[in-house]
C-alpha cells in the first residue's frame, strides 16, 4: 500500500468510554480505513467514542468528513498543530474537542 | 575530598598547559609582580576566560584587572605580536600597545563602561612590532569579561589581522589597473597613464619617476607624486655620472638597486599617501623586448611595509607592466607609421573606387537582369533593337568586370579574398584558359602559341583567381601587340611552376618597367588597340600571384615585346593551412562569365567590319543632308553615334581612331566632325589642331566628346578650336541639339556673319522677347522645342498657357507668379521656375532676362533665355530624397525600425495623406502593415485597396504603378528580406509625374538595399548573441537558478564574460562566473576554453573550489589571453544551502537574506588567474539561508566610469534586496534593468542568481494512495524553506487538499491521469500550484461535503487561493505569506 501508514488501537477510559487512538497521517488515501475504525469503535452504551488524534500529524478534509459523519457519537482529542484546521472547518462547534499538550509536530 | 590547594595548583597548571606554545611563557611570568598576583589566587572567571583564550585557534588577546594585564594566545602571537613576544605577557595593555593606545583605549574604555562589544573592520593601526612603524589592518571585536560577581573587569579581543589581504588587494588592484592600459596608444600616453596609476596608489608608492634611456643618458619621461623640478627628479642623468641622484648606470645594466633616501638635501621629499616621507626607493630597470633595459623606474617605497620579497616582486611586476606598455606602444607606433606610409595612397584610391564600385553593383544588377530577360524576349525584334540591347549588355559586362576587379582589390586588402587552394594540373588549366583567347588572337592577326607540357606534380591554386591571372595577362598581350605573336608556356624549374606569357608587342620603356605593376599607373602615350582601361589589371595580377605565394616579373624591350613570368612554388607549405582544399574541391571549371567578359572586351578592340563606309540613311526633307564624321575608339560609342545621327537625318561615317580620321579628312570635307577626345595615338585635340592648321579644313566644325567633366578640359578643347564640347554621359537630345546648332551656325556663317555672335549666344537656349506687360512677342525654335508652344500662338499673354495650374499644383503656381513679378519689375535677373509643357508634363527651366528700352518707341522691353533643367532639378530632388531615406535607414537599429522610418520618410517626401508598407511573407496573402500615420491594419483596409496591394505584389518589382484599381494612389513593390514589400502612397489630389514615378522606383531600389542591410544587422546581432550563449553557459539550469547575459551595447560585440553551472555526481552544483580580459572573438575563445576547463576541474575535485582555481591557474598559464581573467568559483549543496567558494580577483557575490539583511561573499579572495600560479588559493564557506538570494555577476554590471566599484556593488545589492520577493527569472530581469545605464552597458555583463531552496516540482499519478508520498517530499522542501511549524502545516494541508481534489475530481474515471505540484519560495511568500489535466468541478456547485470543505480548508490555511479552469485542465494556485 502506497498510502499513509495509519496506526489504530482501541482501549477504554477509566470511566469505560471507548477510545480510538490514531497515529500517523489521515488523508484521502486512508480515510475509508479510518472511517471503518471509527464505526467499529462506537459503543453507544458506554458513551461517546474518544477519537484520540494527538499523535496525528496530518488531517485533510477527507478525515474531517469522517469526523463530521460521526459528530453526535464522538469526542476528539487533537494536537495543537491540528487545532487551526478544526477551527476552520467548524468541527469544534459540533464535536467536543480537546487539545492535547506536547503532541507531535509542535517542535 | 582531595586536598583543595593541590586541586588549585593542578588547575593552574592545567590552565597554562592548555597550550604548549604560549603556556610555558605564561608560566614563566612573575605574576606576583603584576596587579593580578600569583595565579593560585586568580578567580574562576579569569581562569575560564584564559581557558577559552588559550584553546582557541582564532587570534585573541585579553586584558584583565585594574592594570588591564595582557594575555594572548598562540595564534595572536604568531599573527600579530611579532617581536613583542614574550615581553608583552603580563604587562599592562597600555604598555604593550603604547603606539596605538590613542585608538585602542577609547574602545576598551567603552567596553569596560557600557559592557557592550565593539566591532572594527580592517582598521589601520601602525604597530611597532617588527622594529619599525608598520602599516597593519585588523578586524576585531572587543567584548567585556566579567568576574565571578558579574562586574566587568576586563576585555577580550578577538582579532583577525588582515594586513596581508588589504595590502595584497591594493597591489592587485594596481596591477590590474596598470594592465588595463591596452587602449593606450602612444608611448607618452602610456607613461602618463602609468604615472596616473602610480599616483592613485600613493600608499604603495609615495612618489615615482620614470626614466627612459636615450642616447647615452637617462631622460625623465614622467613623474608621479613629485614635482618635475624637484632636486631628486633631474631631467637628464648621464650614464657615466656615478654621483648622480639615481644609479642610472646600474639600471642600464639591468640591475635593480635600493637607494636610502636619508640626507637627500634640504628640499623635503613628497610623502605620498602618508604623513612622513619615504626612507627608501627602489631603482628598478624597465626590461625591453630583447632584455636590454629601455629605462628605469624610481619607486619610493612605503616606509610602513617591510621591503620583503613580495614587495620587491610587486615592484618588478609594475615595472614589467610599464615596460610592456612602452614596448607595445613603440612597436605599434612603428608598425603603424610604416603601414600608413605604405598604404595611404593605394588605400585611399582603392577605398574610393571600391566604395563607388560597390554602389555600382546594385544598379548594374538591376540593368543586367532585365537586359538578359529582354534579350530572350526580344529575340525576334528588329535588328536595331537587338543591336542596341547587345550594346547595353556588352557594356554592362565590361562595367561589371571593372567593378569586380576593384572589389577584388578591396577584398585582398581586407584579407577577405577567401581563396581555396586545391591541387590542379596547372598546364591543362592554363592551356584551357588560353584556348578561350585563340579566336580573338587570330582575329587580331596574331600568332598564338600554347606550349603547356604536363608538370611533374600538381600546383595549388584557386581556380577562379588563376583564371583572372591568365586572362588578364593574355588580354594585356593582345592589347599591346599589333603584329607577331603571343606565346603562353608552362615549365617546372627549381621547385616552382613557371608560367610565361610573351608577346612581340610595343614593349615597355625601361624607365616604366618598375612601375608596371603599380595600381592606376598607365603608360602615357603607349600605342594600344584600345585606350580603354583603368590601369589596374596588372596590379591585380600581382596581388593575386602573391596570394598564391608566388611572384611575377616582367622583362621588356621597346619595340621587341614583353614577357611576363609567373612563378608559383610546388607544394602547399607556403599557403595558410586553413585555405588549402582537397583536389576534389578544386572548384568549377573556368567561369564562363569571367572569360566571356575578357574575350568580349578584347573582341571589341579588333577590326570587325569596314565602318568608314557612309551609313545609308533615310534623309528627311529636301535639303542635302549634312555629312557627319564620327570618330571614337569605343566601338559601341561609335555605333551609337552613327545610329543617333543617321536617325536624325544626317549622313554619317564612323572611324575607330584618330589617324584614320586624319587620313580620311585629307581628301574629304564633312559638314561636322564629332570626335572623342581621349583616343590612343591621335587624340580628338590632335584632330582639331590638324584641321585648323590647314586652310582647306579650317572651317570644318568639330564637336568634341569627352568623359572628363572638368571645366579645364572643355576650355582646353575650345581653345584648340573645337566648336563645342560635350561631356559623357550625354542625352541624345542634347547631342542632336548641339549638332544641329553647329551645322546651322556653320551654314549661317557665310550669309549672316554679323548675326553670328548674337545667335551663338542664344540658339542653344530658348529665346524670347516680351513687352512691359510681360506679353511674349517673339520666340525661337528652342522655345518651341522646350515648351511645345510655337510662334503660331504669338503673342502669348499672361497668364501664359505654360503657367502651372494652381488647382493642380499650388506651389508651382506661386513660384511662377513670383518669377513673373521679378521679370516685370527688375532690370535683370535669373531664376529657376516650374512650367507646364503643352503635353502636360512638369518642366523646370532656368531663365535669364535683361530689360532694355526699345529705341524706336521708348517702351521697356525684356529679352530672356531659358533652358530645360528638369533633369537636373529632379536629380537634385531625387538625391535629397534618397539621402533622407538612406539616413533614416542607416539610423535604424533593426528591420522593423528601418521599415517604419522609411514609410514615414516617404510620406513626408510626397506629402501623402497616408503611406502603407505591406510586407507579404512568402506564400501568404496576409501581410504585416506598417503605416504612416500608424493605426491601420490589414483587416481594417478597404477591400479594393487590399486587392491593389496584392496586384502590386504580383507585379514586377521596383516599377512604380498608379491607379491600378482607381484607388487614388501609387504603389511599388520590392524584394524585402522577409518577403515582398509593397509600398502604397495615397495621393489623391496631387499629380504624380514621370519624375515622381522614377523617384519612387529609385527609392524602392534603395529601400531594397537598406532593408537588406538592416536585416543583416538583425541577423548579425542574433548570431553574435547565439554564439555567446552557446559558449557561455549550460542550456538547462538546475532549479532555483536564473542567468542573464548582455553584450556591450556599443559596439555590439561578444565578450569574455561567462557563467556556468555544473551538476556534480553527488547532487551538489558547481557554480562559476568569470570574466576574461578583452572583447571580440579572441576573448570569447579564451572564455570557452576556461569554461570547459573549469567544468572539468569541478567534476574532478568538487571539494575545494580554491584547488579548482589553482588547477585553472595552471591551465590558464598556458592559454594566451587568459592572464588576469577573474573567476568566482563555488560549490553549492542545494539541500543545505552550504556554499563553498573561492574568488580569483572577482567582485564579491551578494547575498540578500529573506529579512533584507545583506552579505558580501568577500572571503577567500585572491589574485586573478595565472598571476601567481603557484600560490595556494583560499577557500571559504557561507550558508545560503532559507529564502535568501545569491547574486554573482561580472564587473560590467557594477562598473561605471567615474564611479566607485563599491558604489556599483551597493547599488546592485539594493536592487537585489528591494526585489527579493520576486521569482529569480523576473528578479534577474529587474536587476539588469535597474543597473542598465541609459545607453546600454559599456561592457558585457553576465549575471547568475540563485534562490535557496530551488523550486520543488513533482508529477504523480492521480491516485489517492500517492498523496502521502507527495507530502513527504513537500515536507522536506518546506523544511529547507526555514518556515515555522505552523506555517509548514498550513502549506502542507492546503497543498494536500489541492492535490487530493485533483486526484479525486479531475480524474473521475480516468485513473491514468497525472497531477503536477510545483512550489516556489520567495523572500516573503511561498507559491504552490497544483495542475491537473482534467476538469475541475466548480466550487460554486452545491456543497457535497468533501469538496466544499476542501476549498474551505484551503482558504482558511493560505492567504490567497485562485482556481484557473480551462480546456487543458485546472490550476489551483496558493499563496502563503511568510510571517
Amino acid at each position: 500500500m502506497m498510502g499513509a501508514g495509519l496506526g489504530l488501537s482501541t482501549s477504554r477510559t477509566t470511566s469505560g468510554a471507548p477510545v480510538l487512538r490514531v497515529v500517523g497521517e489521515i488523508d484521502r488515501g486512508n480515510s475509508a480505513e479510518f472511517d471503518a475504525a471509527v464505526r467499529a469503535g462506537l459503543d453507544p452504551s458506554a458513551g461517546l467514542l474518544v477519537v484520540d488524534l494527538s499523535e496525528v500529524v496530518y488531517l485533510d478534509s477527507a478525515g474531517l468528513s469522517v469526523l463530521f459523519a460521526h459528530a453526535d457519537d464522538i469526542e476528539v482529542v487533537v494536537p495543537p498543530l491540528l487545532a487551526p484546521i478544526l477551527a476552520i472547518s467548524g468541527l469544534d462547534t459540533v464535536i467536543p474537542v480537546r487539545t492535547a499538550a506536547g503532541s507531535p509536530g509542535t517542535e | 575530598m582531595p586536598d583543595s590547594a593541590g586541586e588549585e595548583d593542578a588547575a593552574r597548571l592545567d590552565i597554562f598547559s592548555l597550550d604548549d606554545v604560549v603556556g610555558p611563557d605564561l608560566a614563566a611570568v612573575d605574576w606576583a609582580a603584576t596587579g593580578l598576583g600569583a595565579p593560585e589566587g586568580w578567580p574562576q572567571s579569569l581562569r575560564t576566560a584564559l581557558g577559552i583564550l588559550l584553546t582557541s585557534r582564532f587570534p585573541m588577546w585579553m586584558a584583565w584587572g585594574p592594570e588591564l594585564t595582557f594575555f594572548c594566545n598562540a595564534a595572536y602571537r604568531h599573527d600579530t605580536l611579532g617581536r613583542k613576544y614574550p615581553w608583552a605577557l603580563g604587562r599592562p595593555a597600555n604598555e604593550v600597545w603604547a603606539e596605538v593606545w590613542p585608538e585602542v583605549w577609547p574602545r576598551i574604555r567603552s567596553v569596560l563602561e557600557t559592557g557592550a562589544s565593539t566591532w572594527d573592520e580592517a582598521l589601520l593601526l601602525f604597530l611597532e612590532r617588527s622594529g619599525f612603524r608598520e602599516e597593519t589592518y585588523h578586524t576585531f571585536s572587543y567584548s567585556p569579561l566579567r568576574d565571578d560577581e558579574d562586574a566587568v573587569v576586563g576585555m577580550l579581543c578577538v582579532v583577525s589581522e588582515e594586513t596581508e589581504r588589504v595590502v595584497g588587494e591594493r597591489r592587485m588592484a594596481m596591477l590590474r589597473d596598470l594592465g588595463a592600459a591596452s587602449a593606450v596608444r602612444s608611448e607618452q600616453e602610456m607613461l602618463t597613464f602609468a604615472a596616473q596609476q602610480f599616483g592613485r596608489y600613493d600608499r604603495s608608492f609615495p612618489f615615482a619617476l620614470f626614466y627612459l634611456f636615450d642616447d647615452g643618458a637617462a631622460r625623465l619621461a614622467a613623474t608621479s607624486g613629485i614635482a618635475p623640478n624637484h632636486p631628486s627628479a633631474p631631467t637628464v642623468l648621464p650614464l657615466t655620472d656615478t654621483g648622480a641622484a639615481w644609479p642610472a648606470a646600474a639600471a642600464a645594466k639591468g640591475e635593480a638597486s635600493v637607494v636610502e633616501l636619508e640626507d637627500r638635501g634640504p628640499e623635503p621629499l613628497p610623502t605620498g599617501g602618508w604623513s612622513e616621507p619615504p626612507v627608501r626607493a627602489i631603482v628598478q630597470p624597465l626590461p625591453g623586448r630583447g632584455g636590454e633595459p629601455i629605462g628605469f623606474l624610481v619607486a619610493a617605497v612605503n616606509r610602513y611595509r617591510p621591503l620583503d620579497k613580495a614587495y620587491r616582486s610587486f615592484i618588478e611586476l609594475t615595472a614589467g607592466h610599464v615596460a610592456t606598455g612602452i614596448a607595445t606602444a613603440r612597436t605599434s607606433l612603428a608598425q603603424q607609421r610604416r603601414a600608413e606610409e605604405l598604404t595611404v595612397l593605394d588605400t585611399a584610391k582603392t577605398a574610393f573606387f571600391s566604395n563607388v564600385s560597390h554602389e555600382f553593383r546594385t544598379p548594374l544588377t538591376l540593368i543586367m537582369g532585365p537586359v538578359e530577360e529582354l534579350r530572350t524576349r526580344l529575340a525576334d525584334a528588329d535588328p536595331r533593337t537587338r543591336e542596341e540591347l547587345e550594346m547595353v549588355r556588352r557594356n554592362g559586362l565590361r562595367l561589371g568586370k571593372l567593378v569586380n576587379t576593384l572589389l577584388d582589390f578591396s577584398r585582398i586588402e581586407a584579407g577577405r579574398m577567401g581563396a581555396r587552394f586545391a591541387p590542379v594540373d596547372l598546364s591543362a588549366l592554363t592551356a584551357e584558359l588560353a584556348s578561350v583567347f585563340r579566336s580573338a588572337m587570330e582575329r587580331g592577326g596574331l600568332g598564338f602559341e600554347v606550349d603547356c607540357p604536363p608538370l611533374p606534380e600538381p600546383v595549388y591554386v584557386d581556380r577562379a583567381l588563376w583564371e583572372k591571372i591568365v586572362l588578364n595577362l593574355l588580354s594585356n598581350a593582345l592589347k599591346f601587340t599589333f603584329d607577331g605573336s603571343v606565346r603562353v608556356a608552362v615549365r617546372a624549374e627549381g621547385g616552382h611552376a613557371l608560367v610565361t606569357v610573351a608577346d612581340t608587342g610595343i614593349g615597355v620603356p625601361e624607365h616604366e618597367l618598375p612601375r608596371l605593376f603599380e595600381r592606376f599607373h598607365r603608360i602615357e602615350s603607349a600605342r594600344s588597340r584600345s585606350n580603354e582601361g583603368s590601369g589596374i589589371g596588372l596590379a591585380l595580377v600581382k596581388e593575386l600571384v602573391a596570394l598564391h605565394g608566388g611572384t611575377i616579373s616582367a622583362t621588356s624591350a621597346e619595340g621587341v615585346g614583353t614577357e611576363f613570368t609567373v612563378c608559383i612554388p610546388f607544394g602547399r607549405v607556403h599557403l595558410p593551412p586553413d585555405a588549402v582544399a582537397a583536389a576534389d574541391e578544386a572548384g568549377a571549371a573556368p567561369g564562363d562569365s569571367t572569360a566571356d567578359a575578357f574575350v568580349h572586351e578584347a573582341l571589341r578592340w579588333l577590326p570587325e567590319v569596314e565602318e568608314a563606309e557612309p551609313v545609308v540613311s533615310a534623309v528627311a526633307g529636301t535639303a542635302v543632308p549634312a555629312h557627319v564624321l564620327g570618330v571614337d575608339d569605343n566601338a559601341d560609342m561609335r555605333e551609337y553615334l552613327a545610329r543617333l545621327l543617321s536617325g536624325a537625318g544626317y549622313q554619317v561615317s564612323a572611324l575607330g581612331d584618330g589617324a584614320s580620321a586624319l587620313e580620311a579628312l585629307r581628301h574629304w570635307k564633312p559638314d561636322l566632325v564629332v570626335s572623342d577626345v581621349m583616343m590612343a595615338g591621335v587624340s580628338g585635340l590632335d584632330i582639331v589642331a590638324a584641321l585648323r592648321r590647314e586652310q582647306r579644313t579650317t572651317s570644318v566644325p568639330v564637336l568634341l566628346l569627352s568623359a572628363l567633366a572638368e571645366p579645364e578640359a572643355s576650355i582646353e578643347g575650345l581653345e584648340a578650336g573645337a566648336d563645342d564640347y560635350l561631356t559623357k554621359p550625354f542625352s541624345a537630345a542634347e547631342l542632336l541639339a548641339r549638332v544641329r546648332a553647329i551645322i546651322e551656325l556653320a551654314r549661317l556663317r557665310g550669309h549672316h556673319a554679323r548675326w553670328r555672335n548674337a545667335l551663338v549666344e542664344t540658339l542653344h537656349d530658348a529665346f524670347f522677347v516680351a513687352d512691359e506687360d510681360g506679353t511674349i512677342m517673339e520666340t525661337n525654335a528652342a522655345f518651341t522645342e522646350i515648351l511645345g508652344y510655337g510662334p503660331e500662338g504669338l503673342p502669348y499673354r499672361a497668364r501664359y498657357p505654360w503657367w502651372p495650374d494652381p488647382e493642380v499644383d499650388a506651389e508651382a503656381d506661386r513660384l511662377f507668379g513670383d518669377a513673373i513679378a521679378r521679370f516685370l519689375n527688375e532690370d535683370s535677373g535669373s531664376c529657376t521656375v516650374p512650367v507646364t509643357h503643352r503635353d502636360g508634363r512638369r518642366l523646370w527651366v532656368a531663365a535669364t532676362f535683361t530689360g532694355i528700352v526699345d529705341p524706336e518707341n521708348g517702351r521697356r522691353m525684356s529679352v530672356g533665355t531659358f533652358r530645360d533643367v528638369t533633369a537636373e532639378h529632379y536629380a537634385v530632388q531625387r538625391d535629397a530624397a534618397v539621402a533622407a531615406v538612406s539616413l533614416r535607414l542607416s539610423r535604424s537599429g533593426d528591420l522593423d525600425q528601418a521599415l517604419r522610418g522609411a514609410v514615414e520618410e516617404v510620406r513626408t517626401l510626397w506629402g501623402a495623406e497616408r503611406v502603407l508598407g505591406a510586407l507579404f511573407p512568402p506564400g501568404s496573402d496576409v501581410p504585416t502593415i506598417t503605416a504612416a500615420p500608424a493605426g491601420v491594419g490589414w483587416e481594417t483596409l478597404e477591400g479594393g485597396l487590399r486587392d491593389t496591394l496584392i496586384d502590386l505584389r504580383d507585379g514586377p518589382p521596383l516599377v512604380a504603378r498608379r491607379d491600378l484599381r482607381a484607388q487614388g494612389g501609387v504603389g511599388v513593390s520590392l524584394e524585402g528580406p522577409r518577403g515582398i514589400l509593397v509600398l502604397w502612397l495615397a495621393i489623391d489630389r496631387r499629380p504624380f509625374s514621370e519624375q515622381d514615378r522614377l523617384l519612387l522606383s529609385v527609392l524602392a531600389g534603395h529601400l531594397t538595399q537598406g532593408l537588406r542591410r538592416a536585416h543583416q544587422i538583425d541577423e548579425q546581432r542574433e548570431t553574435a548573441l547565439a554564439l555567446q550563449r552557446a559558449i557561455l553557459g549550460p542550456s538547462a539550469l538546475p532549479p532555483g537558478f536564473a542567468v542573464r547575459y548582455e553584450p556591450a551595447a556599443r559596439p555590439l560585440e561578444v565578450g569574455g564574460d561567462w557563467y556556468d553551472t555544473v551538476e556534480l555526481p553527488d547532487g551538489r552544483i558547481g557554480v562559476v562566473v568569470g570574466d576574461c580580459v578583452g572583447r571580440g572573438l579572441e576573448a570569447a575563445t579564451v572564455m570557452g576554453q576556461l569554461r570547459s576547463a573549469c567544468r572539468a576541474l569541478l567534476l574532478q575535485d568538487p571539494e575545494n573550489p580554491g584547488r579548482v582555481l589553482n588547477a585553472l591557474d595552471r591551465f590558464a598559464a598556458g592559454v594566451s589571453g587568459a592572464l588576469c581573467t577573474t573567476v568566482f568559483c563555488a560549490v553549492l549543496d542545494p539541500l543545505t544551502g552550504l556554499l563553498t567558494y573561492s574568488s580569483a580577483g572577482h567582485p564579491p557575490g551578494i547575498l540578500a537574506r529573506a529579512d533584507g539583511g545583506m552579505d558580501l561573499l568577500e572571503q577567500a579572495r585572491s589574485f586573478p588567474l595565472a598571476v601567481r600560479p603557484a600560490a595556494p588559493r583560499p577557500c571559504a564557506s557561507e550558508l545560503v539561508p532559507p529564502r535568501a538570494t545569491l547574486l554573482l555577476y561580472t564587473d560590467g554590471l557594477v562598473e561605471r566610469r567615474r564611479h566607485s566599484l563599491n558604489g556599483g556593488i551597493a547599488k546592485a545589492g539594493l536592487a537585489l534586496r528591494e526585489e527579493r520577493d520576486t521569482g529569480v527569472e523576473e528578479l534577474a530581469a529587474r536587476v539588469m534593468a535597474r543597473m542598465r545605464p541609459h545607453d546600454g552597458y559599456e561592457d558585457d555583463v553576465a549575471v547568475l542568481l540563485y534562490r535557496h531552496p530551488g523550486p520543488f516540482e513533482t508529477v504523480f499519478p492521480a491516485r489517492a494512495e500517492r498523496l502521502a508520498q507527495v507530502r513527504d517530499g513537500l515536507r522536506g522542501w518546506l523544511e529547507r524553506c526555514g518556515l515555522s511549524g505552523e506555517t509548514t502545516q498550513r502549506v502542507l494541508v492546503a497543498a494536500g487538499e489541492a492535490c487530493a481534489n485533483a486526484v479525486e475530481h479531475a480524474h473521475v474515471g480516468r485513473p491514468d491521469g497525472f497531477v503536477r505540484l510545483c512550489t516556489e519560495a520567495f523572500a516573503e511568500h511561498i507559491l504552490v500550484s497544483v495542475a491537473d489535466d482534467g476538469s475541475w468541478r466548480s466550487p460554486r456547485r452545491p456543497r457535497d461535503g468533501i469538496r466544499g470543505r476542501g476549498i474551505e480548508v484551503m482558504r482558511g490555511m493560505v492567504d490567497d487561493v485562485s482556481v484557473d479552469s480551462g480546456d487543458e485542465g485546472t490550476v489551483v494556485s496558493l499563496r502563503i505569506e511568510v510571517e
